[in-house]
């Protein structure tokens, strides 16, 4: 699979980038090298001299340093090359990011495990990853921005809203109401001493049950909605707080999770059904 | 004929009006014309030997499949003689638009658009004909329409 068509403008982004990564990282250990930190004056040193400490030893030799070096210069020219695997779309889009996500986190990952430990590597893959999530949503909203203009100008309907938002509506009352009232209904029943209902029938049984199959309604109707999952999930939060600990917080996930899950199943169906029509003579 | 051009730097876009003393045929054709309705020459595709004139407002899109490349309509499939590349350079400024490196539609005959999660166009054509938009080709139809 070849993760970049242009090849020449990917050499010269990556040169740049690369180049760029060295530079950003020796202007950080400049500016370290000049901070005060025992007095308030700032003592900028000749650059060279302060870099020259930093790449060798006392003997001349690369000091543990110089992998930084490397890894910056990697890190800048993966960033350089960023957007090119992004510019097609379906299969290839998929498949290209996820391998530019790979090469990203293994250096990232590395340049961690160096410095910090391995230990310490979710603290930095953890917001990569929400990173390359985020980059997505902005492209998506742009796409969709663009196809609603295409639909407008051609006379189209409009199409579902953002990310379903507006068809996932009617369902988010239900999620009020499943992941909000019905707790506090059900504290209210609930033994003093054993809160029974509360403490495991409403996360172990309702809540699964009841987001998985309004999930499944909902990816029936309108396909996948994102935002379902979502809302389940921080609708349970004021729940915990209210009627539980900090320690039953992931018991959000009990809405969410299953909510996704269904969401899934039931937009499955929905493209199989809809496949089937239009096999049909 | 008199023809006349005033230039107006406040106008957004050319404006032409046609003053006649009463609605010619002329005058209709002239205006067809410049709404871009002309009525263009028909394309002539084929089905088994027998050769077909097709008008354009009935296609709805040209696909290459094989070595072939074909017509459909709402009537049926046509083969065509020409290659992809030709047709989409004879079609150059009309409402048929490259939208992948096997099809041209006709955005007139367009039902639906479906954007996908990860970006590709499910574009419906009249009779529920599918074809998918790839993201190089956004710009041609966005051009096609103005955008």
């Amino acid at each position: 699979m070849m993760l970049i068509d242009d090849k020449k403008q990917a050499m010269i982004r990556a040169l740049i980038g690369g180049l760029t990564g060295a530079a950003l990282l020796l202007a950080l250990v400049w500016v370290l090298d000049a901070m005060p930190w025992m007095s308030h004056i700032w003592h900028f040193r000749n650059p060279f001299a302060v870099w020259a400490e930093w790449l060798m030893d006392d003997y001349g030799w690369p000091s543990p340093s110089l992998p930084n070096l490397c890894l910056a210069i990697l890190a800048g020219a993966e960033v350089g090359v960023a957007t090119l695997p992004f510019a097609d779309s379906g299969r290839e889009l998929v498949a290209r990011s996820l391998v530019h996500f790979l090469v990203m986190s293994a250096t990232v990952g590395l340049w961690a495990a160096v410095n910090f430990g391995v230990g310490e590597l979710p603290f930095f893959l953890i917001p990569l990853a929400l990173v390359y999530v985020l980059v997505w949503l902005g492209r998506w909203v742009g796409w969709y921005a663009e196809v609603a203009a295409i639909r407008e100008k051609l006379g189209l309907a409009p199409g579902p809203s953002l990310f379903h938002w507006k068809e996932s509506l009617p369902y988010v009352g239900f999620a009020f109401l499943l992941c909000d009232v019905l707790p506090l209904a059900l504290r209210v029943c609930d033994a003093p001493d054993v809160p029974v209902l509360v403490g495991l029938l409403l996360p172990y049984l309702l809540l699964p049950v009841g987001s998985f199959m309004s999930g499944l309604s909902l990816g029936r109707r309108h396909g996948f909605c994102p935002l379902y999952p979502l809302a389940c999930g921080v609708f349970f939060l004021p729940t915990v707080f209210l009627l539980m600990n900090y320690t039953a917080l992931p018991h959000c996930l009990m809405a969410a999770v299953p909510a996704l899950a269904g969401n899934l199943a039931g937009a499955a169906r929905r493209r199989i059904k809809k496949g089937k029509e239009a096999d049909a003579p | 004929m008199k023809v006349e051009i005033q230039i107006d730097p406040s106008l957004e876009e050319p404006v032409v009006v046609l003053r006649t003393p009463s609605p010619t045929e002329e005058v209709e054709a002239l205006a067809a014309r410049l709404r871009g309705e002309a009525a263009p020459r028909p394309f002539t595709v084929y089905q088994e030997r027998e050769t077909v004139r097709v008008s354009r407002s009935m296609v709805l899109r040209f696909y290459a499949e094989g070595k072939g490349v074909f017509c459909q309509t709402g009537k049926g499939v046509f083969s065509v003689r020409q290659r992809l590349y030709e047709l989409e350079e004879e079609l150059a400024g009309t409402r048929f638009v490259r939208v992948s490196n096997s099809e041209i539609v006709n955005l007139d005959r367009v039902t639906g658009l479906d954007l996908t999660l990860a970006g590709t166009i499910k574009m419906t054509l009249e009779g529920g004909t599918v074809c998918w938009v790839s993201r190089r080709y956004v710009k041609k139809i966005r051009q096609a329409l103005g955008l």
